[in-house]
């Protein structure tokens, strides 16, 4: 029954009369396009600063982990869940023993229901990010046995680690790295920007929909 | 979805009287166009970035057949199993199928129109599965069973009130409140639970990607990344023309949809989905079906004229700048689909006949078509449909009536034309016509265009012309100049 639904329906788009498509306008300029890293590192940053999100700038791992440490303590951080390829100098298991943080390394979770459990009770995902696009403050995560879905998004507060040679002025700079490979496509590939967020109740905007209420950026930069 | 159209005229009158529509109305229509044109303003030139999408839109529908077909390749190579529906009792019977044989309790689903117009939520629910909306708007629509108030915004005139007496009688929330992000966040709470604990998912589609087999989905409030990553089996639903070459045009749709619907360069989260989960993944759905909806569409498709309204993108510009949108809101429009976009689609889904209100509720002022990014053009449309429905009347063929219309169309053209033929004209007029006013108002004339008049008055004329008046005035002022 279905081969015939589509068939009709594949039959009937072909029989239509066909109209071919004009040639393209020039794909448009865009303003991100060719900032060095200095650029693409400010416009993040105050994109980013507009969905009420914070980037931080660090050079190592250790430092990285200071942030997170000051994060922990400001937000009330009893508990997170990690997910991502750790950066040198991260080793997030002697974080938590060190700052009395109960740390989950999503990966090891046993399966997906032992994972629900930890990323929805989680205080606080902290993702090591695959891209960064300075064009909206967006980063972008890559889903796969070691990056689960729900760390990103059932935790009320977001932490991306992110090396800083990951960060590209515009999207099409990482969807040609993502989606260019045909055979190694992920399968599932997000772009996140700032917290999660509503105003369909009498337009007025909050954070913290469904998602998280709450995203930090830290881009490592290495020792300059 | 039971289509209310045939109440227009008394919906619409009955919300012009209601205050809080008329000011979140008021506010949208002043607001939105604002947001929308601060987003665009991103982009070095923003009409070359609207010309581009108006052309990826184009290209993507005149090459329809042959783009759904290697999307359903791509798609079908990396595990998604691809169902195509002809139309809404197909789609919905395919969809109960696949939750009743896995013993689905209940579903989350996020926004999605197309679900709507086929009217999914009530066929699950007839089937034995609950259906939780996640996206907050749809939470309050469909608890409250209220029609769609914005393409984006569906609640967004609800009284916090009103929400919170509905809130309080599901459980929501166990004190009542009016401020609105304690109502979101009750929901916030309530729903957690669901997508904790979820098998199945339903989502739509923004864009679908030929190249990839892949399918976006645009969104801020993270309900859609939670229906697609918690449970095992995923269903996307798409109406066919979703589909567009590449992950480059995709992303310049997604950059636009944005804009042009609240004004964002990018909402909070833009997921892309290209098959199930792989060998050692943790979450994400273990099968993934791809619904594709025909329900119309192709025969649309078939119809040189209006085969253009499948190239909208869905992002609901086209009301917040619609003057009679603005005055009525949504809930006139009957059907899931409101505004300009509505006006255009819902006669071609329901039938020219029986959508006559909709597409004479239109001024013809050009404002959607002049900012569509999708490149539509409403208003044409619009004109096309009331010629139809005047062919329709009458059998088809053109009467005496059309022809006599055509010839007096030639001959006011001709008048018009010349200076001399308009003044002598009306001035001959005025003295005729004025014999049929009543109370300042001309409401027919005996022998004259009756249709004219079922819903248009004349005024009264004054017995001097503008051009008399104005000489008089001239005279007048050179008078005192002297």
């Amino acid at each position: 029954m279905n081969q015939d639904a589509r068939e009709g329906i594949l039959n009937r788009l072909k029989s239509a009369p066909r109209n071919n498509p004009d040639a393209r306008p020039p794909k448009p300029v865009l303003s991100e396009t060719g900032l060095d890293r200095e650029g693409m590192l400010e416009r993040f940053t105050s994109e980013l600063t507009a969905q009420t999100g914070t980037t931080y700038r660090v050079q190592s791992g250790e430092e990285a982990l200071a942030v997170l440490a000051r994060i922990a303590a400001e937000e009330g951080l009893r508990s997170i869940i990690v997910a991502g390829k750790a950066l040198p100098g991260m080793d997030l298991k002697a974080f938590g023993d060190r700052e009395g943080v109960a740390v989950t390394a999503a990966p090891e979770t046993a399966d997906r229901e032992a994972l629900r459990q930890a990323a929805f009770t989680a205080d606080a995902g902290v993702t090591f990010a695959d891209f960064a696009v300075a064009e909206t403050g967006t980063v972008g995560l890559i889903f796969r046995q070691d990056q689960p879905r729900l760390v990103s998004i059932a935790p009320p507060v977001h932490i991306a680690v992110i090396p800083v040679d990951k960060l590209h002025p515009v999207y099409e700079d990482v969807i040609g790295q993502v989606f260019g490979e045909t055979d190694h496509i992920p399968s599932q590939f997000a772009f996140i920007t700032g917290p999660s967020a509503t105003a369909d109740i009498q337009a007025v905007g909050f954070k913290g929909m469904h998602g998280p209420v709450k995203v930090f950026a830290i881009f490592v930069t290495g020792r300059e | 979805m039971h289509s209310r159209v045939d109440k227009f005229v008394e919906t619409a009158r009955r919300e012009l009287k209601v205050e809080l529509s008329q000011a979140f109305l008021l506010m949208l229509s002043l607001g939105a166009p604002i947001m929308r044109q601060i987003g665009l303003s991103s982009f070095p030139d923003p009409a070359a970035a609207e010309a581009y999408s108006r052309a990826v839109r184009a290209e993507a529908v005149d090459r329809l057949p042959e783009l759904l077909e290697e999307f359903e390749r791509n798609a079908t190579a990396r595990g998604v199993q691809v169902i195509w529906a002809r139309d809404a009792a197909e789609a919905n019977s395919a969809i109960l199928d696949i939750a009743q044989r896995r013993g689905i309790r209940y579903v989350t689903k996020g926004k999605s129109l197309v679900t709507e117009e086929i009217g999914l939520n009530e066929h699950l629910v007839e089937g034995g599965v609950e259906v939780f909306e996640t996206d907050l708007g749809e939470v309050i629509t469909q608890l409250l069973s209220l029609p769609p108030f914005h393409l984006v915004g569906p609640a967004l005139n609800v009284p916090p009130e009103e929400i919170s007496a509905v809130f309080l009688k599901k459980g929501i929330i166990s004190e009542p409140t009016t401020v609105p992000v304690e109502l979101g966040k009750a929901a916030r709470a309530y729903l957690r639970e669901k997508f904790r604990h979820l098998d199945m998912g339903i989502v739509g589609v923004n864009v679908a990607v030929a190249e990839t087999g892949t399918f976006i989905n645009v969104e801020n409030e993270g309900n859609i990344r939670l229906t697609k990553s918690s449970p095992k089996t995923l269903v996307a639903v798409m109406s066919l023309e979703k589909v567009v070459p590449t992950m480059a045009d995709a992303l310049h749709l997604v950059r636009m949809v944005c804009r042009n619907c609240t004004g964002q360069k990018l909402s909070s989260y833009v997921s892309m989905d290209t098959g199930p989960k792989k060998t050692g993944e943790i979450d994400g759905p273990e099968e993934v079906f791809i619904v594709i909806v025909d329900n119309g569409r192709s025969e649309i498709y078939r119809d040189p004229q209006a085969r253009q309204i499948l190239r909208c993108i869905r992002c609901g510009a086209c009301a917040n700048v619609c003057p009679v949108y603005a005055k009525i809101g949504g809930y006139p429009y009957g059907f899931a689909y409101t505004g300009p976009m509505g006006q255009v689609m819902n006669p071609l889904l329901l039938g020219i006949e029986a959508c006559s209100d909709l597409y004479r509720a239109c001024t013809l002022c050009g404002a959607c078509s002049k900012i569509c990014p999708a490149g539509v053009d409403h208003p044409s449309l619009i004109l096309e449909y009331r010629a139809r429905e005047i062919r329709l009347k009458n059998g088809g063929s053109a009467d005496f009536r059309s022809r006599a219309g055509k010839a007096l169309a030639s001959l006011l053209s001709m008048v018009m034309g010349s200076s001399l033929l308009w003044r002598l004209g009306v001035k001959c007029a005025r003295p005729v016509l004025n014999r049929f006013a009543r109370g300042g108002y001309i409401s027919g004339i005996p022998t004259g265009p009756q249709a004219w008049f079922g819903c248009r008055d004349l005024r009264a004329m004054p017995a001097r012309t503008f051009h008399e008046q104005w000489q008089d005035l001239q005279a007048g002022s050179g008078r005192e100049a002297s």
